[in-house]
């Protein structure tokens, strides 16, 4: 600190320090915690409160429109032909889509659906609000748990608002529905606001299991697969019932961290060498030359490199052009590499293979060539060399790139998703990315990726012990 | 362990680029020898010990190490150990484990090795720092760590690229006699690379004087100071004053020279013929104040600097020759104050050797 203040003077030490406590706790700590606070929480939208609240804005507005088309059926708004307006809830407890249909300013407006006027009857337009209009709504729960019902959960009558009373007795219906929503809705919130907020619902997702339906033939294909086989070995795939399940979160997590870990080992056994080469088995003269070559790929931008590799693995890509030309396969009858999963494993540690050399050759390069040199010297074979003398020296920048090189591999997004063009598997960044953004439970989304962070981390505390890497020796890395 | 001959046959050393860094070179160095080979850097030194350590493969001709040809043996499979001018000991492994590296190339048992490190240990007078990493020795410390490993793997040849330059100047003279005394307990034959002619002459058996790639003389201490062979080991071995000129006249073995301070005789070894250009040079402490002496010289004080036990003078002449006078400081100051006053030395500690390269001086090298 006070190194800091003699050669920095005061106000630029002070400013430092702000920052660095602000990187750590606005950029670090609190998104963390943000995170996990997300994970650990149902979205408001789940709550039985917001089912029953839900149902008292819609038949609020079905007893508004009812009045209104009881006073004035023939000035009621002409609508576009029996479309339904959302209310301005959004969303049907029962769909599943997610998406809401934009409404204006989330006003209903009953639509003449085809009919010429209200008889005596009591028919009315279809109204949306109305039909929603009743007390035996759908509580939001696992889809996989047995179905619930507001009106049995929470002893209400069973009331709707059914169209072929007449008007009156319509909006009455409607009234009586939207009391005992608002009643309800009060006192629902008053009791989750008082109730423990958090639960692990979200992570319950993740490991949850999911029925395969397999056919006889498929299955058995499936079955003598290995990596199946291993599945069913860790309990992320069983068979109940007769039915396969496996536990489809946890397969995808699992896989992914094998890939990246297998790619992490394969970029190590592909940069080591080269970093060798240019740091320690070249003149310093030419190594300037290598040095550039392993520069001027990252002068590409990572999309650029991804796609040079579709170009590649396209059905008519280069591959299967030289493998047509050659005769090995007919010109009408491509190879999919695209569903090969080695595909994406080769691309990543193609992508990432750089953040690998560069750690090892800047530690590398620090190696006295003497020590080498007096290595054999002294006997030593090559393999003794490198064993006893140059990956010691290496290992923290081996243990850097390895944790580079895992983590962009861990987190890859744009190589699996543009590479398989979704004809393989997932990988974990991109079913993170589907929770969040393409379901209707972002706070799962929040879940797998707090679990995700805590996984990858825990591996790469591993990974140091085992490398018996201490973080002082970080230093030594540029 | 027992020390073997080192035969340089016709051996010459050109690296890719096209530098010839040792020309064709014949010499023997002796089994269970102290061998030094002296020469200004750069001069292709380093470049023999590296062929014989087998880092470089000689252009030409051949390296026998007891005899036998090492002709495509690695420096792994010779007999030989290398102690690198910064030792290169390995920083990440303890002095023991260092020591024992060799051995444990060489696949002895882990009891063993600990056993062999340990007895190289107490032979360096390091018993008690095995466990410890080199980085916590002294400099002293660990050039005998360095020792130790080399000795550990039985070389017949030890070979030592400058290894005490680092050390301060107490230290480096106790090293000095350290090492002498290793070479003799064990009979190994040391090839000591250095461009301190100090050290070579207070440790070496047979010095090889070596410039530009060239062995310009071979022999011990006294014959290389005394006798010296070229005016470049004349210049570079001892300091020595430098009177150019022409060879005038000869008498018997010894020769007239003409040189702008006048006429200067001096021993003529090489036989110089009259007409020859050559260059006469005398040691600093052979020459004298006062005109007692076959050759006498006029000139001024320039220059005094007590070093101790010695006093050395410069003097510079009226064409400008400059020369040192070294005088044992025994309490009587000779030195008259300004003004010329004279100077001399004996004819037959002059020598004339021809005209040639000399070393750099240290207002050359500075510059």
């Amino acid at each position: 600190m006070s190194d800091l203040i003699r050669g920095y003077g005061r106000a630029l030490t002070a400013f430092f320090f702000a920052a660095a406590v602000a990187w750590g706790l606005i950029l670090i700590i609190l998104p963390q915690f943000a995170m996990l606070e997300r994970a650990m929480t149902l979205p408001k939208r789940q709550l039985d409160s917001s089912v029953a609240g839900n149902l008292q804005r819609d038949s609020d507005t079905c007893a508004t429109v009812l009045a209104t088309y009881l006073e004035a059926p023939e000035d009621a708004p002409v609508s576009n032909g029996g479309m339904a307006f959302p209310s301005a809830s959004g969303m049907s407890t029962q769909s599943n889509s997610g998406l809401a249909i934009p409404s204006a300013s989330g006003m209903a407006v009953p639509s003449a659906s085809g009919m010429a006027s209200p008889t005596a009857s009591g028919a009315r337009p279809y109204i949306l609000q109305c039909d929603r209009s009743t007390t035996r709504k759908r509580l939001v729960r696992d889809p996989d748990a047995p179905k619930e019902f507001l009106d049995e959960t929470y002893g209400l009558p069973l009331i709707e608002v059914r169209d072929t009373d007449p008007i009156e007795v319509q909006i009455e219906r409607a009234q009586e529905i939207n009391a005992l929503a608002a009643t309800l809705f009060d006192d629902l919130r008053q009791r989750e606001a008082e109730a423990f907020p958090y639960t692990l619902d979200n992570f319950s997702v993740m490991t949850a299991a999911r029925l395969i339906p397999l056919s006889p033939e498929q299955r058995a294909i499936e079955d003598a697969k290995l990596s199946k086989q291993l599945y069913g070995l860790i309990g992320l795939r069983f068979e109940e019932n007769g039915e396969v399940h496996e536990r489809i979160g946890l397969i995808i997590l699992v896989r992914t961290l094998t890939y990246a870990v297998a790619a992490t080992a394969l970029a190590l056994l592909i940069c080591y060498p080269i970093a060798y080469k240019v740091a320690l088995a070249t003149p310093p003269e030419r190594a300037v030359w290598l040095f550039l070559g392993l520069v001027i790929p990252y002068a590409i931008v990572e999309l650029m490199r991804i796609y040079a590799w579709t170009s590649i693995l396209d059905n008519n890509g280069v591959l299967n052009g030289a493998l047509a030309w050659i005769g090995a396969i007919g010109p009408d009858d491509p190879i999919q590499f695209k569903r090969f999963p080695g595909t994406v494993f080769v691309v990543i540690v193609y992508t990432y293979v750089l953040f690998m050399v560069f750690p090892i050759f800047n530690v590398m390069s620090t190696l006295d060539r003497n020590q080498v040199e007096a290595a054999r010297d002294l006997g030593a074979a090559p393999w003794r060399v490198h064993w006893r003398v140059i990956i010691p020296h290496s290992k923290p920048g081996i243990a850097v790139g390895c944790i580079a090189t895992f983590m962009l591999a861990a987190g890859a997004f744009s190589v699996p998703r543009i590479i398989s063009s979704g004809l393989q598997a997932e990988w974990f960044s991109q079913t993170i990315y589907n929770k969040f953004f393409e379901s209707e439970n972002s706070n799962v989304g929040a879940s797998y990726s707090f679990a995700y962070t805590l996984v990858c981390f825990v591996i790469v505390g591993v990974f140091m012990w085992a490398m018996r890497t201490r973080l002082k020796d970080f230093a030594r890395v540029q | 362990m027992r020390g073997q001959d080192v035969r340089l046959e016709a051996m010459q050393v050109t690296y890719p680029n096209g530098f010839t860094a040792v020309q064709r070179t014949d010499m023997t160095i002796e089994a269970g020898e102290f061998f030094s080979i002296l020469g200004p850097s750069g001069c292709g030194k380093t470049t023999i010990l590296r062929a014989v350590s087998g880092f470089v493969d000689p252009s030409a001709g051949a390296i026998r190490i007891g005899g036998e040809d090492q002709r495509g043996k690695g420096p792994n499979d010779r007999p030989t150990a290398l102690i690198f001018q910064n030792l290169a000991l390995f920083p990440l492994m303890t002095v023991w484990e260092n020591v024992a590296f060799g051995l444990e190339a060489r696949g002895v048992s882990k009891a063993e090795r600990k056993r062999r490190a340990m007895e190289l240990l107490d032979l360096v007078a390091l018993p008690d720092q095995a466990e410890k990493k080199p980085t916590e020795l002294s400099g002293g410390q660990r050039q005998r760590v360095a020792i130790a490993r080399a000795l550990a793997v039985e070389p017949a040849v030890l070979l030592l690229d400058e290894p005490l330059s680092a050390l301060d100047l107490k230290l480096r003279q106790h090293m000095r006699a350290e090492l002498r005394a290793i070479q003799k307990k064990t009979g190994v034959t040391f090839i000591y690379i250095t461009h301190d002619q100090g050290e070579a002459l207070t440790m070496s058996d047979r010095i090889a004087v070596m410039n530009a790639g060239v062995i310009e003389q071979v022999g011990t201490g006294d014959e290389i100071y005394s006798n010296p062979a070229s005016a470049f080991v004349a210049s570079f071995v001892g300091e020595a004053n430098q009177f150019r000129g022409r060879v005038a006249a000869l008498e018997g073995e010894m020769a007239y020279i003409d040189t702008p301070s006048g006429k200067l005789l001096g021993r003529n070894p090489g036989g110089l013929a009259p007409g020859a250009e050559a260059i006469l040079f005398v040691r600093p402490e052979q020459v004298g104040f006062g005109g007692a002496f076959g050759n006498r010289l006029s000139a001024a004080l320039s220059r005094r600097d007590l070093e101790g036990a010695f006093i050395n003078y410069e003097l510079t002449t009226a064409g400008g020759q400059r020369i040192m006078l070294h005088k044992t400081n025994d309490g009587a100051d000779p030195a008259p104050g300004g003004g010329a006053t004279e100077v001399g030395f004996a004819c037959e500690n002059a020598l004339i050797l021809p005209e040639g390269p000399v070393a750099r001086t240290g207002r050359e090298i500075a510059a």
